[in-house]
């Protein structure tokens, strides 16, 4: 009787979720120089990076400051509320 | 009331007056003077069903107790000046590393003041036109935020 082998092949399919995006929100009173400290504080941004965001938040009234998965987003706009800046949350279409 | 910085990157603030006292006290009022407080209004931007529940559960309480443990150290750094006065003197020293803290209260003090009279939505508005109140309250948030601007530039 012949020896057969049996090959088996595993296919994974990974379905993409969209992403999280952590969305800091224009408000009278924080300052600027404070919104772009803790952009520095929180993402590890450089100072050109945290004050392009920061600008965007102050004339466009909200900026994505960042995006990925849900765990890791909502530890960032935890820390940015600890930090007193109007902080929101929501999965990118 | 003076306020200078200090060698070690902290400032110190001299109050010089009972006004004075009474607008550093003033801190912690206006921080509790709104009717909801900042960390329920910062938990309700979180809005998403699969988020939302969770958030008011375990978030919203951890923010609150951090905003207002860094009251209660305001408030006894204050009242510990006032109590125990030096040569005469009746010193607040903000460290470095109390800078945060004292940041904190200021601007939870400014957010409650801002949502209690929307001073944001007209500022161009002459504060001589401002009802006795909302004169003296657009006041101590001026204060406030010298006195963060301060902080930020010196402290942080």
């Amino acid at each position: 009787m012949p020896e057969t082998t049996t090959l088996t092949e595993t296919k994974t399919d990974v379905a993409t979720q969209p992403p999280w995006n952590v969305i800091v929100h224009d408000d009278p009173v924080n300052l600027m120089g404070y919104v772009t400290y803790v952009l520095m504080k929180i993402f590890g941004y450089n100072e050109k990076y945290a004050t392009t965001l920061m600008l965007q938040v102050h004339q466009q009234g909200l900026s994505i400051v960042w995006s990925g998965e849900l765990e890791k987003a909502e530890f960032y706009v935890q820390q940015l509320q600890f930090h007193q800046l109007k902080t929101s949350i929501e999965q990118a279409e | 009331m003076k306020i200078a910085p200090t060698l070690e990157g902290g400032l110190r603030i001299d109050p010089e007056t009972a006004g004075d006292w009474h607008i550093l006290r003033a801190i912690i009022l206006d921080a509790n003077g709104y009717e909801t407080d900042l960390a329920s209004r910062l938990g309700g931007l979180v809005t998403d069903e699969r988020i939302a529940e969770d958030w008011q559960d375990i978030v919203v309480p951890d923010l609150r107790e951090s905003f207002t443990d860094d009251l209660h150290r305001i408030y006894a750094a204050i009242e510990a000046a006032a109590a125990f006065p030096k040569d005469g003197e009746n010193p607040i020293w903000i460290t470095r590393e109390d800078a945060l803290t004292w940041y904190s209260a200021l601007n939870q003090a400014r957010l409650a003041l801002e949502e209690k009279y929307r001073f944001g939505q007209d500022p161009e508005s002459d504060p001589a036109n401002l009802s006795t109140v909302r004169q003296e309250a657009l006041l101590r948030s001026q204060f406030y935020c010298a006195l963060q601007s301060f902080i930020l530039s010196h402290s942080l």
